[in-house]
């Protein structure tokens, strides 16, 4: 399934290189001004189209609803995806507000006192 | 009201008092109080509000929580922007870059680590403002509809955070903070995933900022041929190469426009003077080679016809 979500993702960006290599040839793109030569920006175009695949799995695997996991890598750069593709259980997850924090520090309380280590509530 | 504002922040912020400054303030960005786990939606919603889109965190949810994180990611929020049809664009790790925004208007989304002794809280607030000493800055953050945090403070969790800061622009609407050479990249590399016409906007807007930066010039010619106006993408090599003659790239371009439009000659003219400017430098435009002597060898074998107007 993946293997296959993978092949597509790999065909469609062939065949945007390729048509953009026919409608061109011999011009010199903006990604190879800014940096790198042509194959290794084809290169890369590969490597997203893994990345794609990767990430949209690994959001399903952490509790994305499937069918909205594709439209959400569709709107990631390739740039991004290479950034992010193997690390989505280890990158920043915004999600905590400062109640959250407050309760982490509740909750080390409690162990310590638990624990033995303090004495905290049994004084108050 | 103006008092009643200040007299809750006084009881939920460390600061003593900050009053509003509408000269340094934002104070019509709108506010959208987070549920749990939900300050990434609530602070996209706060910047894309701003910008003109009317969402609700609820439904953004869909697009940037992930349940197995109990958050979002950085990128994510991004991605949810461009499908809002806003243009993301990742700031500079520095506080200046942050007030150059903010001094444009322009509200900053911001990762902050609100966590303690090693224990991590990534958070999504949006800064708003700063105070005129730059001892404290204004947030929308959390449940806070104006949070004061003291700069260094807000710094220390900032950094933990990466230093990550984004804005969410209208397509032709530029931030105020980034270099021309960053604009175009960023552009370059979301190419395909930002709003469609969010290109030719937005190179109209860097031209008209930066008139004679070559790596706009370069960048919007190339837009513009890509586009289907060979004839602006011709004006704008040819502008490009009055001002930096030896910029091969843009006159292997030039060459292959000018085959195009049946000017054989001027194309072989032009793509010999590009590989000869080529050969004085051949580390740094070497991966050129290929490209211009390809283009070369077509106008030479090109029939000898007469140009034709675009």
């Amino acid at each position: 399934m993946a293997l296959r979500r993978a092949l597509a993702a790999l065909t469609t960006a062939c065949f945007l290189s390729l048509g953009f290599q026919s409608a061109s040839a011999g011009m010199i793109g903006t990604p190879e001004f800014l940096s790198g030569t042509q194959r290794a920006a084809q290169l890369d175009q590969v490597q997203a189209a893994l990345a794609r695949a990767d990430v949209q799995q690994a959001l399903v695997s952490l509790g994305v609803d499937p069918a909205a996991a594709g439209a959400r890598v569709a709107n990631l750069s390739d740039a991004e995806l290479a950034r992010v593709a193997g690390q989505l259980d280890s990158l920043p997850a915004g999600g905590d507000s400062l109640l959250a924090v407050i309760g982490i520090v509740f909750v080390v309380l409690l162990i310590l006192e638990i624990t033995g280590v303090t004495d905290i509530f049994k004084k108050l | 009201m103006a008092a009643g504002a200040l007299a809750l922040a006084a009881c939920t912020a460390l600061p003593p008092s900050l009053p509003e400054d509408p000269a340094r303030e934002l104070s019509a960005v709108p506010f959208f109080p987070q549920t749990i786990h939900q300050c990434g939606p609530a602070a996209l919603a706060t910047v894309l509000g701003w910008s003109g889109v009317a969402v609700t965190p609820e439904a953004l949810a869909p697009q940037v929580y992930i349940p197995g994180r109990e958050g979002s990611l950085a990128v994510e929020l991004a991605a949810a922007a461009r499908r809002a049809g806003r243009v993301p664009w990742v700031l500079a790790p520095d506080f200046t870059a942050l007030q150059a925004e903010l001094a444009a208007d322009t509200p900053v989304l911001v990762l902050q680590d609100l966590g303690l002794a090693g224990w991590q809280a990534w958070h999504f607030a949006v800064v708003i403002g700063f105070d005129a000493g730059r001892e404290f800055v204004v947030l929308r953050s959390g449940t806070e509809r104006r949070r004061i945090e003291r700069w260094h403070r807000f710094e220390a969790s900032w950094e933990r955070g990466g230093r990550w800061a984004l804005v969410t622009l209208p397509p032709g609407r530029l931030p105020a903070s980034l270099p021309p050479a960053e604009v175009v990249r960023q552009l370059e590399e979301a190419r395909g995933v930002v709003p469609a016409g969010a290109p030719a906007a937005t190179y109209a807007a860097a031209l008209a900022r930066w008139p004679s930066d070559p790596t706009v010039l370069f960048a919007a010619a190339n837009d513009a041929y890509g586009s289907g106006s060979p004839d602006v993408a011709e004006a704008r090599y040819r502008q490009l190469l009055a001002l930096e003659p030896t910029a091969v790239a843009a006159r292997n371009n030039l060459a292959n426009l000018l085959l195009d439009r049946g000017c054989a000659d001027a194309a072989r003219a032009e793509a010999a003077r590009a590989l000869a400017d080529l050969g004085q430098d051949p580390d740094h435009h070497g991966r050129y080679r290929a490209a211009i002597e390809d283009t070369f060898a077509r106008a030479s074998a090109a029939p000898p016809r007469g140009c034709r107007p675009w």
